[in-house]
């Protein structure tokens, strides 16, 4: 028995509480794969020191659906439906450059209209993937409100897909050769193909310019708040030169400061008919990422403005054989994506399908950035630098 | 496109441009080093992606090439330059009996998952991958996926009614009907 | 006897209605702000929807994991309520309509709003879960970060009504002709206002739920009636901290230029209005708002409303001994 009151007790106890040493343990914290934060199924494992997170390691294949193995056993005009369902939120652009290295392949000469239509709904499919991301990540960061004002916004733009495709999400327009030609158009009405919808251009008219007062009510509400910018602001800096060695694409690298934009730099759409800015950020953390973003939508209303204003007319389809057999060769074709550069490279032996396509996606590579980005961050900002790359799990996992 | 491609052709005399695709040929013994001279040289800092392609004349899946091929591994990267066009395949082929090939990692450290990936859908090894494991699969997975004799037992089970479709077509159509529109 | 359980009767129905009203009006503002109509169609334009609510979560199962401290695991969402009802003692709505009216009341009131915190973090430490455990851990630390200003705010009203009497608070402001949001205390009011919202763990201080974050934090784990405790708690605190700052600060059932031998009848009214008030000021700040990050907060608690709270007491007290 010891007893406390001890003189020579409360002595030993005072010198020994000098040398004890508390013996702390990390906790491995298991964020997803179901969590409200991690845009589906995306599962990282990390080690918890209090708040602070580190040695963080994801964990992908939960969404993992072999489109590279299904295209092999697939014909070209099947695989536009898989390819659709690679970025679910923006569907239309995934269609882009696979389309387009089929038709580089065989020396199909795209009409201009078709080519002008595809523009306009990639760019449609830009609006509403930034919409989605505007939402989602003021939620991600604690704000509850924007989500609702993004996706009524959004609705426009997605109504006006649906109109000319059909489809809302996964629209499967484009045809190797140009695109489908309308709903009900079949081959009774061969000659009198009727390819956009009465009062397209009127509605997008209006849409647009609605995209263009919503994007600057989100710098108002969101980008204004200074809540906001205290959870954003130099947090996930993200340098050009890291971006670039993990081949982070799209606004994540135009945020770090990087002037690169395929649509000026590629030619797949006739993207160098219109003027429009690219926007590009100063610091790359994740405010300069949301801000890049919607100035993005804007750009992309103005195009598709421009667009419809010069719209050319003309065919739909170029002439292509009815059994599409693409030559032997091999491309990659890439595209810029509202994630980031979209390609695909396609290898093809003659036949009816490829003999390889390997599907390079813009997630994918986006998020492979975590560990380095998310070392040392607090829980908090994982969650907002997490949110800032803007990925969707069927465009990582494919 | 073609000034890129005629300086390139300077310093690696096999390049092809096809299709808009510059693609060079190297030996797999000058993998590091190639990527090392694009990246410094010609200021590809860029790395898209990496993957492979099995090349085969027996297959289970898919068709099999129309001519006959020597059965490898084509290991293909992509590199460009992000404030140019410039765009570059480089590729290279490994032995199928003993497949490894050097990590590009120390190059361009975004090669880490893409190789994690070609390891575990081929089963390439990278020598010097600093953390080589399965990426997409789980655990306990056996098997290459993508290897072109890996069945698809879905298929097996139930074939694809697209494949019917295409099949009742006649031979001789690709030069005779076509659609107009 | 039976007049005490008169009292705890009224008491608990008191804090139900509140949070019930609350509910209808976070939920309302909510769909306001977000363009939506939002319940529609239970009762009168939805407005009765809380007491379907209410029955949903009675009737679904009390998922209790096995893993969990079974006795603190279900005991714990009965400290958090506890805290809160007792509150509603103290609060005067006139001179006489009031359950207890301590001497001491402001201490009292003080003393148990700090008690929900060992439920909140008893309830993370015991589900067995690592969110629900951060989600305790944030709360304790929050609770105890905020208490400070919350407490050092009121002791300016204390300093300058010469009682703790929340009666003899309410009296004195009458006195004087002007509540004491007017009369020196509004940087004290502000940051009771901070500190109150802090205590509710609303946004843009909920980051011990922060669903987008901890899934739901503490409450995590728990489901059916027990989760329908810890929801009722929120809005119940929610109510009785806007209607504390009322008294302290806005004259409490009293508004200047009313005859003061009507209060009984027009006391209770004016509280509530003031309650409502404040009460729509915090649900609005919810629905418009970003959540702070962990470090923030505690930044904002210990480097900005301690401090602050600090010069209040020292300027009102001058004042008081000056003039």
């Amino acid at each position: 028995m010891v007893n406390a009151l001890d003189p020579q007790n409360i002595k030993n106890f005072s010198e020994a509480s000098v040398s004890v040493e508390i013996e702390t343990e990390d906790m491995t914290l298991n964020i997803g794969p179901q969590h409200p934060s991690t845009h589906g199924v995306l599962r990282l494992v990390a080690k918890v020191d209090g708040e602070k997170v580190h040695d963080v390691k994801p964990v992908l294949g939960y969404m993992h659906r072999g489109y590279e193995k299904l295209a092999e056993v697939r014909t070209y005009p099947q695989i536009t439906t898989l390819v659709n369902r690679i970025d679910w939120v923006a569907g239309f652009s995934n269609e882009i450059p696979f389309i387009a290295g089929a038709e580089r392949l065989m020396e199909i000469e795209v009409p201009d209209r078709a080519k002008y239509i595809r523009l306009i709904l990639t760019e449609m499919a830009r609006i509403s993937s930034h919409f989605v991301f505007n939402g989602a990540y003021a939620l991600e960061v604690g704000a509850l409100t924007p989500i609702f004002y993004a996706m009524e916004d959004r609705e426009r733009v997605l109504d006006l897909i649906e109109s000319v495709t059909g489809g809302r999400f996964h629209p499967n327009f484009n045809r190797i050769g140009g695109v489908k030609p309308a709903a009900g158009a079949g081959p009774t009405t061969k000659k009198n193909i009727q390819d956009l919808p009465a009062g397209f251009y009127r509605d997008t008219k209006i849409a647009m310019q609605k995209v263009i007062e919503a994007a600057d009510q989100f710098q108002n509400l969101i980008g204004g708040n200074e809540v906001f910018k205290k959870r954003t602001k130099d947090v996930g800096v993200l340098t050009p030169e890291i971006a670039e060695a993990f081949g982070v694409s799209g606004p994540i690298l135009r945020a770090s400061g990087v002037k690169s934009d395929l649509r000026t730099q590629t030619d797949y759409l006739p993207y160098d008919q219109f003027e429009y800015e690219i926007p590009v950020g100063e610091n790359g953390d994740c405010y300069d990422r949301w801000d890049v973003r919607v100035k993005e939508m804007v750009e992309s209303a103005k195009i598709v403005l421009q667009a419809i204003d010069s719209m050319p007319s003309g065919p739909l389809q170029a002439k292509v054989p009815k059994v599409i057999k693409v030559p032997k060769g091999r491309t990659y074709v890439r595209a810029e994506n509202p994630k980031g550069e979209m390609g695909y490279y396609i290898i093809s032996d003659g036949g009816l399908g490829p003999y390889r396509l390997k599907v390079r996606t813009a997630s994918f590579s986006n998020i492979s950035i975590l560990p380095n980005l998310l070392e040392g961050a607090l829980l908090p900002d994982l969650i907002a630098i997490m949110g800032s790359l803007d990925f969707v799990l069927g465009d990582v996992d494919r | 496109m073609e000034d890129f491609f005629n300086n390139i052709k300077e310093s690696f005399t096999n390049a092809v441009l096809e299709f808009e695709t510059i693609n060079i040929k190297v030996d797999s013994t000058q993998w590091i080093e190639t990527h090392e001279q694009l990246r410094d040289e010609f200021n590809l800092k860029f790395f898209s992606w990496l993957s492979a392609v099995d090349w085969d004349n027996d297959v289970s899946v898919g068709e099999a090439p129309k001519e006959s091929v020597t059965p490898c591994f084509e290991l293909i990267t992509c590199l460009s330059d992000v404030e140019n066009t410039n765009l570059i395949t480089v590729s290279t082929t490994i032995d199928k009996s003993e497949p490894q090939i050097d990590s590009l990692v120390g190059t361009y450290e975004g090669a880490n998952w893409h190789e994690r990936e070609a390891y575990e859908m081929f089963g390439i090894s990278f020598a010097n991958h600093p953390n080589l494991e399965k990426l997409y699969l789980p655990d306990g997975y056996e098997g290459n996926p993508m290897l072109k004799s890996f069945e698809l037992i879905s298929r097996e089970v139930k074939p694809w009614p697209g494949d019917v479709d295409v099949e009742g077509m006649p031979e001789d159509s690709e030069s005779g009907e076509q659609v107009d529109g | 006897m039976t007049e005490v359980l008169i009292k705890v009767g009224l008491l608990a129905g008191a804090a139900l209605t509140g949070a019930i009203t609350f509910t209808i009006m976070d939920v309302k503002g909510a769909s306001w702000m977000q363009r939506r109509p939002g319940p529609l169609h239970v009762g009168l334009r939805g407005f009765i929807f809380p007491v379907a609510e209410i029955l949903k979560f009675i009737q679904k199962e009390d998922i209790i994991p096995t893993e969990v401290d079974r006795p603190v695991f279900k005991w714990a969402p009965a400290y958090v309520m506890v805290s809160c009802v007792a509150l509603f003692a103290v609060v005067p709505l006139s001179p006489t309509l009031v359950v207890a009216d301590l001497e001491l009341g402001v201490f009292f009131a003080l003393a148990i709003s700090s008690l929900g915190t060992i439920g909140v973090l008893t309830a993370g430490w015991s589900s067995a879960n690592k969110y629900s455990l951060m989600g305790g851990l944030r709360a304790a630390g929050q609770l105890i970060a905020y208490e400070l200003p919350l407490i050092l705010a009121v002791v300016g009203v204390v300093i300058q009504a010469e009682t703790m009497s929340l009666v003899g608070i309410v009296e004195k402001q009458i006195e004087w002709g002007v509540p004491f949001v007017v009369g020196g205390q509004i940087v004290g009011f502000l940051i009771f206002m901070v500190a109150a919202t802090a205590e509710m763990m609303r946004v843009p201080f909920d980051m011990p739920i922060g669903e987008s974050e901890l899934t739901m934090g503490f409450m995590t784990e728990y489901s059916g009636i027990r989760f329908l405790i810890f929801y009722i708690s929120e809005y119940m605190n929610m109510f009785i901290l806007c209607a504390i700052a009322s008294t302290l600060f806005l004259g409490g059932y009293h508004v200047p230029l009313l005859p003061t031998e009507w209060v009984n009848f027009y006391g209770p009214i004016v509280l509530l209005t003031k309650t409502a008030i404040l009460g729509f000021i915090l649900v609005a700040i919810r629905w418009s708002q970003p959540r702070f990050r962990e470090d923030q907060l505690q930044n904002l608690a210990w480097k900005i409303l301690i401090p602050a709270s600090l010069v209040n007491i020292l300027v009102t007290a001058i004042m008081k001994v000056g003039f």
